[in-house]
């Protein structure tokens, strides 16, 4: 088959205007105007800034709270990736079995992922608010979400449940794509379904599982939001208030662009630096096909 | 004498000339074809209710357009009008709670109600407001913006099971005694925690309030200055604390958590005898105690056996912002008079239970007979009218209310947890305090 070629110079070029467009406007653009605006004091109404050096740096870092809340969304994405990756994996064997009505199965189980995460939130909810959750009155206790201790549990089970769906996803499709002779020769060789699955499966799936640990690690940083407003507005007292919700207080309600645009700064770079140790650390231990 | 004459004559002329001139007039031509903008934080029924209320406006005013928009909770819509106004299409009307008030009389965005309303002549009769509701959004001598939705806090309770616990049905309590030894009377007829409402500072300023005592400095937030400390963990603020976690502490009250549904839906399910809520809930609250079979009553919130002082309002107010055309302005105008006019609160206030704004309105309401078949509808009003009139009950002003709030809750839930009353209240202080000066320095 003969494959056509452009020896137009500037035709590349002109075909990324697009992209660079919507790049420039939505993204660079706004990353710019934050790393700017991290270094001003900022009038809350008119926008007006006055230079201040690192003082919103300097302030964000002295302040107890929020060092908690780094401590604490630390914790938080941990418990989500750690939680969200081994029941995803577990369900999805399950899901890559051969029983009769697996169709079904699959799709109910991945549904979750359909919702918003503030809907997310509202089912969380109307199983554990105080008044009426339909949990408070099994369990017997009301205070799952007015306790500081259980608070911070119910978020992150709602937020692995949330993202289970599309971790699922990503687990059946790289538990299809393992090569059958693979597994059948393991096991002319004497491994058992145990080792099969550590030494084989596993083996085939780290690509997956590195990309999802990623992928899971933007998700609790920044996208479970919508689920802390809705459940707890990060209480108890701060303590489910990570550091997306602490940015959100600074700029939406308490009108503080300066910190939050320093936050956010700090929030990215984090985010950027633990994606860039993963692959550094976890990346090299990834096997490739 | 003739000699002088002349110059006479022309130094009056220059006089008067000069007089007419410091009057700021604006020609303008009433029946030109306007649009505005009208941006409000009312949801539910309220849109549709809002929108009838421009609907009759725009009937009498063929040529003004206006654009009625929903625009979230009231933080929503104040970020919102932000944004707008740095991008140069800001709404002409906004809707903002009372919190916001020193915030937007310092933003540089507005335009004071009672100027716009110098410049066209068509001064607005704040003699027929109630006082309480015009004196809170009043700032020094100058009314700012049109008090809107107006409640206050109310104690609703279940009579049905005052009556099961043998409790007197007509006479809700008054003190924070009275609540206590109720609520223990229905813990004792097998209420697991009889009372409650829901994480909210504005009951704490509220019962501040009824102690006739400042929530911050410079006569509250009034002087003129912008205020620079907050003085809500004093004797008062403790009080009203040491009171309701106490209460939480002895099981007799349900911690629902923050947000305006958990508490209603306690009530509303019987879970809780007693609640404490926004006046504006009467008409919701009623519906569902019906649903059940139930009766509702309502009475004033509690106050410590002695205290002298009332209830300041709470609820909204509509703003005008700046830098639009005079015929624009003049529209603005009319639109927000008309919306404090009698037919408009009337069918406000039917419709969700916020009071009227204006004396005619209520005497309409009362010769019609509405508060004999809703009696509930009236109680909030009576706190009111009982409440006197001082600094304190005018309302505290701050700039950073919104955060002072969220401070002061948060130190609520640590004392849940078993921190202090007084060690949570001076940490809260001392962090609005830290927060307020830095507000004071960038907004100037």
């Amino acid at each position: 088959m003969k494959q056509s070629t452009f020896n137009n110079k500037y035709l590349p070029y002109v075909l990324l205007v697009p992209t660079f467009f919507i790049l420039i406007v939505f993204l660079f653009y706004p990353a710019i105007e934050t790393f700017r605006l991290s270094f001003f004091k900022i009038h809350p109404w008119t926008g007006v800034g006055k230079f201040a050096g690192f003082y919103n740096f300097i302030k964000i870092f002295t302040n107890t709270e929020y060092l908690r809340s780094f401590v604490l969304s630390a914790g938080f994405t941990l418990a989500v990736i750690a939680g969200g990756l081994f029941l995803s994996l577990l369900v999805a064997l399950l899901l890559n079995k051969k029983i009769a009505g697996i169709r079904v199965y699959r799709t109910l189980l991945i549904w979750p992922y359909a919702l918003s995460p503030a809907i997310a939130g509202a089912l969380f909810n109307f199983l554990f608010n105080p008044a009426n959750g339909v949990l408070c009155y099994f369990t017997g206790i009301r205070t799952w979400l007015t306790n500081d201790k259980t608070a911070i549990i119910v978020v992150i089970i709602a937020a692995v449940w949330k993202n289970l769906g599309y971790n699922i996803i990503f687990y059946l499709t790289a538990l299809r794509n393992v090569p059958g002779a693979a597994l059948e020769s393991a096991s002319i060789d004497g491994a058992g379904s145990v080792k099969k699955f550590f030494y084989i499966t596993f083996a085939f799936l780290s690509p997956t599982t590195f990309f999802l640990f990623v992928m899971n690690t933007i998700y609790a940083y920044f996208a479970s939001f919508g689920l802390i407003d809705v459940l707890t507005e990060g209480g108890p007292a701060g303590s489910t208030r990570i550091l997306i919700y602490h940015l959100y207080k600074d700029f939406f309600v308490h009108s503080k662009i300066g910190y939050a645009a320093a936050e956010s700064l700090v929030l990215f770079s984090l985010v950027v630096g633990v994606t860039i140790l993963q692959f550094r650390t976890a990346g090299k231990k990834v096997h490739y096909q | 004498m003739k000699k002088w004459l002349p110059i006479l004559v022309v130094a009056l002329l220059v006089i008067s000339g000069l007089l007419t001139s410091c009057e700021k007039k604006v020609k303008v031509d009433e029946s030109a074809e306007v649009s505005i903008e009208f941006w409000h934080a009312m949801s539910g029924a309220r849109i549709d209710l809002i929108q009838g209320i421009v609907d009759k406006f725009t009937a009498e005013n063929p040529n003004i357009k206006v654009d009625v928009q929903y625009t979230g909770s009231y933080n929503d819509t104040l970020n919102k009008v932000k944004s707008a106004y740095k991008a140069g299409n800001a709404p002409d009307i906004f809707h903002s709670y009372e919190i916001g008030t020193l915030g937007l009389i310092n933003s540089g965005i507005i335009s004071p109600l009672d100027e716009i309303a110098k410049n066209f002549k068509r001064e607005i009769p704040w003699d027929d407001f109630f006082t309480p509701v015009q004196s809170y959004y009043k700032y020094q001598g100058d009314h700012y913006s049109m008090p809107f939705n107006t409640s206050t806090p109310l104690i609703y309770y279940n009579k049905t099971f005052f009556e099961k616990a043998g409790l007197d049905v007509n006479n809700p309590p008054k003190t924070y005694e009275e609540i206590r030894a109720a609520a223990l009377k229905l813990k004792a007829a097998g209420f697991e925690n009889p009372v409650t409402w829901n994480l909210h500072s504005w009951y704490f300023e509220q019962m501040i309030c009824l102690q006739d005592e400042p929530f911050v400095n410079d006569k509250n937030g009034r002087s003129g200055k912008l205020p620079t400390e907050v003085v809500f963990n004093g004797e008062a603020g403790q009080k009203v604390l040491d009171w309701w976690i106490g209460m939480e502490k002895d099981g007799l009250f349900l911690d629902v958590g923050p947000g305006w549904s958990n508490h209603r839906a306690a009530f509303g399910s019987g879970e809780v005898a007693i609640v404490m809520s926004s006046s504006s809930d009467v008409n919701r609250l009623t519906e569902a105690l019906a649903e059940k079979g139930w009766e509702m009553g309502t009475g004033y919130i509690p106050r410590p056996e002695g205290a002298k002082g009332g209830v300041a309002i709470g609820g909204g107010s509509l703003w005008m912002t700046n830098n639009h055309t005079p015929e624009e302005e003049l529209a603005t105008l009319k639109l927000i008079t008309f919306i404090s006019e009698d037919e408009a609160q009337i069918a406000w206030h039917k419709g969700t239970g916020y009071f009227p704004v204006r004396k005619t309105a209520m005497d309409q309401l009362k010769t019609e007979g509405w508060f004999d078949e809703n009696p509930n509808y009236l109680t909030a009003f009576n706190q009111l009218l009982d409440s006197p009139e001082t600094l304190n009950t005018a309302g505290g002003l701050l700039g950073i209310f919104p955060e002072a709030r969220e401070l002061i809750q948060s130190a609520i839930q640590e004392m849940y947890a078993g921190k202090s009353v007084k060690d949570g209240l001076d940490e809260a202080a001392a962090k609005v305090n830290a927060s307020m000066t830095e507000w004071n320095e960038v907004i100037q």
